[in-house]
């Protein structure tokens, strides 16, 4: 196992963290269209940083860098692959000491990151140049949300929790938890990919489509219930399992805070319209609640995750599905 | 190879479907909402007779007007400098009287019978012009004729985007820092009223009425203005004020009689109505194509 690898998707997770919140920023100060050019600005790698400039080429810039770091963590991933690669081709002349990471679908893994911040760039690009179309700036905000999920998941898989051994968990009860944490991560996904369609449905000087406004909230109460559920079998049931406990405590902690997040930034919203420009506390209420969304949903991630590596079907269930299995082969 | 040839088709697939996404978006309807006459397909040429007359008269707002709001330019400090009392100017009210509405035919029929929307008028090779100063738009409201040049200036020490978001026409965004030369731009199918802004100062906003006519003015500060080279005629005349989703509108029909002038006054604000019956007068009228108010 090597530490370093491990803290290096931590470090580019915070990133695409940060990235998020400079992304919601550049989306509630309507400033994505604060220059027409794409990548530079005005003509320049460096622009004046006022106005809503410093919004759009801040995000410009972070989001650089976090490329640079997923292209770093990716060659640090394939190092072996990348050394001998160079070897057979005489272009080094020692084998590396380092030999990467061993599991193949973890350095799959880091390739499909890379690749998802390569499109997500694109996609940056497509959205200045079509002039922000509503597609095309809803599928931005939403595959952020992945490429964190991805960066979180790298740094799952690489960290020492994950490779030890943990115990074999059996499942109790009649309801899996791994199955309802999926659904929950899952209806989160469409959570995030309707929160941001009512984003970029209407600037801050506009009001809120009311049937947007209505699923969010029915997406809401979805997310509560699956994900508390999931979260309070956990702690009733397997209590004494800190690998599971932890997440599914942040997770509930985190979805009372964005559900209030969520109360706020819409009252501060309504009130934008007749605001002379987007001002702070909408801006960073709003703001606010888009990263919460991200934290919620990469703890979820984290907890279906984990509950895959430790539980495996009670004695009750795999007897039934050998019971059934049986039956069919009669028949 | 038939896993290469599969990431190739889907590569293909992907490229296709974001083309064809791009193109979707780039779409925008034929026939929105306009508002004024639509020229019809066998539309004639109007050409001035010599007995043109004038739909003049002021806007005036009842009540109290809202305040208007100071802004903070924290954000680039160059405005402030330039405009120390920078604030929002969506009614500017001086001594009950509201500047910045659009007075423009809607519809009507000319004293031949024919129908304004009939006849087609030339275009104005004079361009209308539109300047980022003070961190404003001036004029904050202005009409222009399809296909006529808008030039676009930057009078201010720091950079803008003028950003026209139209339903009719296609968005248009351009940087203009400060210093660039004027940009040029023209609409090629009419709309009542494309909204502009600056998306890096977000409280700089303008409007463009596009007509396929040249029959429309905008209130001057002190409520006034006048529509000069109307053929005789009854017309639907609509004054257009900002506010709200889509703006206020408040209608009038009025009645130009040959070589004449009508004044068709108009109130917003609280309670407030077009007011009264036209007036007629009798007086030589002036033929200018297009009245822009600063």
């Amino acid at each position: 196992m090597n530490r370093g690898v491990h803290r290096f998707a931590l470090l580019l997770a915070g990133a695409t963290f940060f990235l998020i919140i400079a992304g919601a920023l550049v989306t509630s100060h309507d400033a994505g269209l604060a220059t027409s050019d794409w990548p530079l600005s005005n003509g320049q790698f460096f622009p004046k940083m006022v106005g809503n400039l410093f919004w759009e080429h801040g995000h410009r810039m972070v989001a650089t860098t976090v490329g640079f770091l997923t292209v770093c963590l990716t060659v640090y991933l394939y190092w072996e692959q990348i050394c001998n690669w160079l070897y057979r081709r005489g272009l080094i002349r020692n084998a590396p000491a380092y030999r990467g990471e061993p599991r193949r679908w973890v350095r799959r893994l880091g390739a499909i990151a890379l690749g998802t911040v390569i499109a997500q760039g694109l996609l940056g690009g497509l959205t200045v140049k079509l002039n922000l179309p509503l597609v095309v700036s809803a599928a931005h905000a939403t595959l952020a949300q992945l490429f964190f999920c991805t960066t979180v998941s790298l740094a799952v898989f690489t960290s020492r929790s994950w490779l030890k051994n943990q115990p074999t968990i059996e499942e109790q009860g009649s309801l899996a938890v791994r199955y309802i944490c999926i659904a929950a991560a899952a209806t989160i996904f469409l959570q995030l990919i309707i929160g941001a369609t009512l984003r970029h449905s209407a600037t801050w000087d506009q009001p809120l489509p009311t049937d947007l406004l209505l699923t969010h909230i029915g997406g809401a109460i979805a997310v509560t219930l699956l994900l508390g559920t999931a979260a309070v079998l956990i702690l009733l049931r397997h209590g004494s399992e800190t690998f599971l406990t932890r997440p599914a405590k942040i997770a509930l902690s985190l979805l009372a805070v964005q559900l209030f997040l969520g109360v706020a930034a819409y009252i501060t919203r309504v009130a934008s319209p007749n605001d002379p420009q987007p001002l702070n506390p909408m801006v960073g209420i709003t703001v606010a609640h888009v990263a919460c969304g991200a934290l919620v949903f990469a703890t979820t991630i984290v907890l279906a995750l984990r509950t895959f590596k430790v539980f495996r079907a009670s004695a009750a269930a795999f007897e039934f599905a050998t019971a059934e299995h049986k039956l069919k082969l009669e028949l | 190879m038939f896993m290469k040839q599969t990431k190739v088709l889907l590569i293909l697939t992907i490229v296709l479907s974001l083309l064809a996404l791009a193109s979707a978006c780039g779409n925008k309807t034929e026939n929105g909402p306009g508002g004024e006459a639509t020229p019809a397909a066998n539309a004639k040429k109007f050409a001035p007779k010599g007995n043109e007359g004038t739909i003049s008269g002021a806007v005036a707002f009842t009540g109290t007007p809202p305040a208007p709001k100071k802004i903070a330019t924290d954000a680039d400090p160059a405005c402030g400098q330039k405009n120390p009392n920078l604030s929002t100017e969506d009614n500017v009210v001086t001594n009950g009287k509201l500047a910045n509405v659009l007075v423009y035919i809607k519809e009507g029929t000319l004293a031949d019978g024919t129908k304004i929307g009939d006849w087609t008028f030339d275009t104005p090779a004079t361009a209308v012009t539109l300047d980022q100063n003070g961190c404003h738009y001036k004029p904050h409201v202005s009409a222009v004729m399809v296909n006529q040049k808008l030039n676009i200036t930057n009078s201010d020490p720091t950079q803008h985007n003028i950003h026209f978001t139209p339903k009719n026409n296609p968005d248009w965004n351009q940087s203009q820092p400060n210093g660039a030369a004027p940009l040029s731009h023209s609409f090629a199918r009419s709309e009542i009223l494309v909204p502009v802004k600056c998306n890096q100062h977000p409280w700089m906003k303008a409007y463009v009425a596009v007509l396929k006519h040249p029959l429309a003015a905008v209130s001057a500060e002190d409520g006034s203005f006048s529509i000069k080279g109307v053929p005789p005629g009854t017309y639907t005349v609509v004054a257009w004020h900002e506010g709200g989703a889509a703006g206020t509108e408040k209608t009038m029909q009025v009645t130009v009689p040959a070589n004449g002038s009508v004044t068709a006054d108009f109130a917003f604000g609280e309670a407030a109505t077009a007011s009264g019956n036209p007036s007629l007068q009798m007086m030589p009228a002036l033929d200018v194509p297009m009245m822009v108010r600063h």
